[in-house]
Protein backbone atom coordinates (compact mmCIF):
# COMPACT_ATOMS: atom_id res chain seq x y z
CA UNK A 1 0.00 0.00 0.00
CA UNK A 2 1.13 3.48 -1.25
CA UNK A 3 1.29 6.05 1.44
CA UNK A 4 2.55 9.84 1.41
CA UNK A 5 3.09 12.01 4.89
CA UNK A 6 -0.18 13.95 5.84
CA UNK A 7 1.45 15.36 9.77
CA UNK A 8 2.83 15.21 12.70
CA UNK A 9 0.80 15.41 15.56
CA UNK A 10 1.94 16.02 19.23
CA UNK A 11 -0.35 16.15 21.76
CA UNK A 12 0.18 17.00 25.50
CA UNK A 13 -1.26 14.31 28.08
CA UNK A 14 -2.89 15.28 31.34
CA UNK A 15 -2.50 12.87 34.20
CA UNK A 16 -5.00 9.76 33.36
CA UNK A 17 -8.11 9.65 34.95
CA UNK A 18 -8.17 5.51 36.17
CA UNK A 19 -11.82 4.41 35.83
CA UNK A 20 -10.13 0.77 37.09
CA UNK A 21 -11.07 -2.64 36.03
CA UNK A 22 -14.54 -2.59 33.36
CA UNK A 23 -15.76 -5.91 31.59
CA UNK A 24 -13.67 -5.18 28.71
CA UNK A 25 -10.19 -5.16 30.67
CA UNK A 26 -8.71 -2.04 32.32
CA UNK A 27 -10.54 1.50 31.45
CA UNK A 28 -8.10 4.41 31.93
CA UNK A 29 -8.62 8.28 30.39
CA UNK A 30 -5.55 10.53 29.22
CA UNK A 31 -7.12 13.98 28.90
CA UNK A 32 -5.74 15.88 26.22
CA UNK A 33 -4.12 19.47 27.05
CA UNK A 34 -3.29 20.43 24.28
CA UNK A 35 -0.75 20.31 21.26
CA UNK A 36 0.36 21.03 17.13
CA UNK A 37 0.23 19.12 14.00
CA UNK A 38 2.13 20.56 11.00
CA UNK A 39 2.25 18.57 7.20
CA UNK A 40 2.35 20.01 3.74
CA UNK A 41 -1.17 20.66 3.49
CA UNK A 42 -2.02 21.49 7.10
CA UNK A 43 -0.57 22.73 10.06
CA UNK A 44 -2.06 24.00 13.81
CA UNK A 45 -3.14 23.42 17.19
CA UNK A 46 -4.81 20.83 18.98
CA UNK A 47 -7.96 22.23 21.36
CA UNK A 48 -8.02 21.26 24.98
CA UNK A 49 -11.73 20.76 25.37
CA UNK A 50 -13.10 17.31 24.35
CA UNK A 51 -9.90 15.61 23.41
CA UNK A 52 -8.68 13.09 25.41
CA UNK A 53 -7.90 9.20 24.73
CA UNK A 54 -9.57 6.31 25.72
CA UNK A 55 -7.60 3.89 27.09
CA UNK A 56 -8.53 0.04 27.55
CA UNK A 57 -5.98 -2.30 28.93
CA UNK A 58 -6.89 -5.65 27.70
CA UNK A 59 -6.57 -9.17 28.91
CA UNK A 60 -3.67 -10.03 26.94
CA UNK A 61 -1.92 -6.38 27.27
CA UNK A 62 -3.09 -5.25 24.40
CA UNK A 63 -3.73 -0.94 25.03
CA UNK A 64 -6.68 -0.40 22.90
CA UNK A 65 -6.64 3.18 22.16
CA UNK A 66 -9.47 5.76 21.39
CA UNK A 67 -8.41 8.56 20.68
CA UNK A 68 -10.47 11.57 19.70
CA UNK A 69 -8.53 15.31 19.16
CA UNK A 70 -10.28 18.49 17.77
CA UNK A 71 -7.76 20.34 15.61
CA UNK A 72 -7.72 23.87 14.56
CA UNK A 73 -5.87 25.06 11.57
CA UNK A 74 -3.93 28.49 11.36
CA UNK A 75 -6.92 29.56 8.98
CA UNK A 76 -9.21 28.51 11.33
CA UNK A 77 -11.12 25.38 10.03
CA UNK A 78 -12.20 22.64 13.10
CA UNK A 79 -10.88 19.16 11.84
CA UNK A 80 -12.66 16.20 14.01
CA UNK A 81 -10.08 13.40 14.23
CA UNK A 82 -10.75 9.89 15.66
CA UNK A 83 -8.08 7.60 15.49
CA UNK A 84 -8.33 3.56 16.90
CA UNK A 85 -4.83 2.24 17.88
CA UNK A 86 -3.40 -0.50 19.72
CA UNK A 87 -0.67 -0.43 21.61
CA UNK A 88 2.01 -3.81 22.87
CA UNK A 89 5.57 -4.85 23.41
CA UNK A 90 8.32 -6.39 26.08
CA UNK A 91 7.04 -6.10 29.11
CA UNK A 92 10.57 -3.87 30.26
CA UNK A 93 9.62 -1.69 27.62
CA UNK A 94 6.20 -1.00 28.24
CA UNK A 95 7.31 -0.58 31.94
CA UNK A 96 9.94 2.14 30.98
CA UNK A 97 7.67 4.01 29.06
CA UNK A 98 5.57 4.11 32.31
CA UNK A 99 7.93 5.15 34.00
CA UNK A 100 8.52 7.78 31.31
CA UNK A 101 11.61 6.76 30.60
CA UNK A 102 12.60 7.73 26.56
CA UNK A 103 12.01 4.53 24.22
CA UNK A 104 12.88 3.82 20.80
CA UNK A 105 9.40 3.60 19.46
CA UNK A 106 10.74 0.94 17.43
CA UNK A 107 10.53 -1.21 20.41
CA UNK A 108 7.11 -1.85 20.24
CA UNK A 109 3.96 -1.68 18.70
CA UNK A 110 2.26 1.71 18.23
CA UNK A 111 -0.05 1.96 15.17
CA UNK A 112 -3.21 3.82 14.97
CA UNK A 113 -5.82 4.24 12.06
CA UNK A 114 -7.08 8.22 11.85
CA UNK A 115 -9.97 9.51 10.26
CA UNK A 116 -11.27 13.16 9.67
CA UNK A 117 -13.96 15.26 9.42
CA UNK A 118 -14.08 18.54 8.30
CA UNK A 119 -16.79 21.13 6.77
CA UNK A 120 -14.47 23.54 5.67
CA UNK A 121 -13.81 23.54 1.90
CA UNK A 122 -10.21 23.97 2.10
CA UNK A 123 -9.75 20.54 4.11
CA UNK A 124 -12.28 18.17 2.72
CA UNK A 125 -9.64 16.20 1.17
CA UNK A 126 -9.87 14.59 4.53
CA UNK A 127 -13.06 13.40 4.39
CA UNK A 128 -11.82 11.81 1.53
CA UNK A 129 -8.97 9.17 3.02
CA UNK A 130 -8.27 7.17 5.26
CA UNK A 131 -4.59 7.15 7.06
CA UNK A 132 -2.24 5.08 9.31
CA UNK A 133 0.00 6.42 12.11
CA UNK A 134 2.94 5.05 14.07
CA UNK A 135 3.09 6.41 17.53
CA UNK A 136 6.49 7.68 19.82
CA UNK A 137 5.10 7.98 23.62
CA UNK A 138 7.37 10.45 25.16
CA UNK A 139 6.84 11.49 28.87
CA UNK A 140 5.03 14.34 28.12
CA UNK A 141 2.56 12.65 25.27
CA UNK A 142 2.38 10.94 22.17
CA UNK A 143 3.98 12.27 18.95
CA UNK A 144 2.33 10.53 15.90
CA UNK A 145 3.32 10.53 12.62
CA UNK A 146 0.88 10.01 9.94
CA UNK A 147 0.49 9.26 6.58
CA UNK A 148 -2.65 9.18 3.94
CA UNK A 149 -3.07 5.97 2.06
CA UNK A 150 -2.93 6.48 -1.46
CA UNK B 1 -4.57 -12.01 2.57
CA UNK B 2 -6.89 -11.89 -0.14
CA UNK B 3 -10.25 -12.12 0.75
CA UNK B 4 -13.13 -12.04 -1.72
CA UNK B 5 -16.41 -11.73 -0.71
CA UNK B 6 -20.25 -13.11 -2.22
CA UNK B 7 -22.72 -11.00 -1.16
CA UNK B 8 -26.49 -11.46 -2.22
CA UNK B 9 -28.95 -9.05 -3.50
CA UNK B 10 -28.69 -5.23 -1.27
CA UNK B 11 -31.37 -4.35 1.03
CA UNK B 12 -31.88 -0.90 0.70
CA UNK B 13 -32.64 1.10 3.25
CA UNK B 14 -33.25 4.34 2.02
CA UNK B 15 -32.75 7.57 2.99
CA UNK B 16 -31.48 7.80 6.80
CA UNK B 17 -30.78 11.12 8.98
CA UNK B 18 -26.42 9.30 8.27
CA UNK B 19 -27.31 8.86 4.33
CA UNK B 20 -28.62 6.35 2.40
CA UNK B 21 -27.80 2.60 3.89
CA UNK B 22 -27.44 0.22 1.66
CA UNK B 23 -26.91 -3.49 3.48
CA UNK B 24 -25.15 -5.83 1.45
CA UNK B 25 -25.52 -9.67 3.16
CA UNK B 26 -22.58 -11.72 3.10
CA UNK B 27 -23.14 -15.03 1.42
CA UNK B 28 -19.60 -16.56 1.45
CA UNK B 29 -16.26 -16.22 0.29
CA UNK B 30 -12.53 -16.93 0.81
CA UNK B 31 -9.74 -15.78 2.19
CA UNK B 32 -6.12 -16.53 1.64
CA UNK B 33 -2.66 -15.73 2.95
CA UNK B 34 0.73 -16.76 3.59
CA UNK B 35 -0.53 -17.49 7.56
CA UNK B 36 -4.07 -18.13 6.92
CA UNK B 37 -6.84 -19.13 4.92
CA UNK B 38 -10.32 -20.22 4.63
CA UNK B 39 -13.77 -19.53 3.56
CA UNK B 40 -15.91 -17.01 4.32
CA UNK B 41 -19.57 -17.73 6.43
CA UNK B 42 -23.08 -16.59 5.55
CA UNK B 43 -24.08 -14.21 7.65
CA UNK B 44 -22.43 -11.45 7.89
CA UNK B 45 -22.61 -7.47 6.00
CA UNK B 46 -21.83 -4.58 4.92
CA UNK B 47 -23.58 -1.45 6.11
CA UNK B 48 -22.58 1.24 3.53
CA UNK B 49 -23.86 4.59 3.81
CA UNK B 50 -23.82 7.28 0.96
CA UNK B 51 -22.87 10.66 2.72
CA UNK B 52 -23.92 13.94 1.17
CA UNK B 53 -20.49 14.37 -0.68
CA UNK B 54 -20.79 11.11 -2.85
CA UNK B 55 -18.41 8.67 -0.75
CA UNK B 56 -19.45 6.07 0.63
CA UNK B 57 -18.85 4.44 4.04
CA UNK B 58 -18.69 1.22 4.83
CA UNK B 59 -18.76 -0.70 8.04
CA UNK B 60 -18.35 -4.89 7.40
CA UNK B 61 -18.64 -7.43 9.41
CA UNK B 62 -17.93 -11.24 8.61
CA UNK B 63 -16.66 -14.41 10.11
CA UNK B 64 -13.72 -16.35 8.91
CA UNK B 65 -13.50 -20.10 9.27
CA UNK B 66 -9.67 -20.69 8.89
CA UNK B 67 -9.11 -24.28 6.91
CA UNK B 68 -8.16 -25.64 10.13
CA UNK B 69 -11.33 -24.85 12.20
CA UNK B 70 -10.86 -21.68 14.00
CA UNK B 71 -13.18 -18.66 13.59
CA UNK B 72 -12.35 -15.54 13.06
CA UNK B 73 -14.46 -12.02 13.85
CA UNK B 74 -13.28 -9.60 10.94
CA UNK B 75 -14.58 -5.92 10.94
CA UNK B 76 -13.81 -2.93 8.93
CA UNK B 77 -14.81 0.32 8.05
CA UNK B 78 -13.95 1.81 5.10
CA UNK B 79 -14.01 4.72 2.56
CA UNK B 80 -15.17 4.07 -1.22
CA UNK B 81 -15.13 7.22 -3.45
CA UNK B 82 -15.51 6.18 -6.58
CA UNK B 83 -15.39 9.65 -8.09
CA UNK B 84 -11.36 9.54 -6.78
CA UNK B 85 -10.78 6.08 -7.55
CA UNK B 86 -10.32 5.31 -3.50
CA UNK B 87 -11.80 2.26 -1.81
CA UNK B 88 -9.52 1.70 1.21
CA UNK B 89 -10.24 -0.36 4.59
CA UNK B 90 -9.21 -0.44 8.22
CA UNK B 91 -9.64 -4.21 8.61
CA UNK B 92 -9.49 -5.76 12.57
CA UNK B 93 -9.53 -8.94 13.75
CA UNK B 94 -10.80 -11.21 16.64
CA UNK B 95 -9.91 -14.83 17.67
CA UNK B 96 -9.84 -17.07 20.57
CA UNK B 97 -7.74 -19.77 18.70
CA UNK B 98 -4.03 -19.63 20.12
CA UNK B 99 -2.50 -19.98 16.56
CA UNK B 100 -3.97 -16.90 15.15
CA UNK B 101 -4.18 -15.15 18.28
CA UNK B 102 -1.79 -12.67 16.40
CA UNK B 103 -4.22 -11.23 14.53
CA UNK B 104 -5.81 -9.91 17.92
CA UNK B 105 -2.70 -7.49 18.04
CA UNK B 106 -2.44 -5.92 14.58
CA UNK B 107 -4.01 -3.26 12.73
CA UNK B 108 -4.25 -3.62 8.93
CA UNK B 109 -5.53 -2.06 5.77
CA UNK B 110 -7.15 -3.10 3.06
CA UNK B 111 -7.25 -1.94 -1.14
CA UNK B 112 -10.76 -2.88 -2.16
CA UNK B 113 -11.95 -3.77 -5.68
CA UNK B 114 -15.79 -4.54 -7.32
CA UNK B 115 -14.73 -7.52 -9.91
CA UNK B 116 -17.39 -9.43 -11.73
CA UNK B 117 -18.17 -11.74 -9.28
CA UNK B 118 -17.61 -9.36 -6.31
CA UNK B 119 -15.87 -7.27 -4.24
CA UNK B 120 -12.21 -8.34 -4.00
CA UNK B 121 -9.89 -6.89 -0.75
CA UNK B 122 -6.26 -6.76 -0.67
CA UNK B 123 -5.49 -6.69 3.27
CA UNK B 124 -2.07 -5.98 4.86
CA UNK B 125 -0.55 -5.92 8.16
CA UNK B 126 0.34 -2.49 9.92
CA UNK B 127 4.11 -3.42 10.75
Amino acid sequence: MNTRPLMMLRVNVATPQSVGAVPHGARRIAPITGGVFEGPRLRGTVLPGGSADWLLLRADDVLEMDLRVTLRTDDGALISMRSFGMRHGPPDVIAAIARGEAVDPAAYYFRTTPRFQTAHPAYAFLNRLLAVASGDRRAEGPIYTIHELL
Amino acid sequence: MLLRLATSPTADVGATPHGTLSIFPVIGGSFEGERLRGKVLAGGGDWVSGRADNALELDLRVTLETDDGALIYMTFTGLRDDAHQYFRTLPRFETAAPKYAFLNRLLAVGIGEIRADGPVHIIEEIL
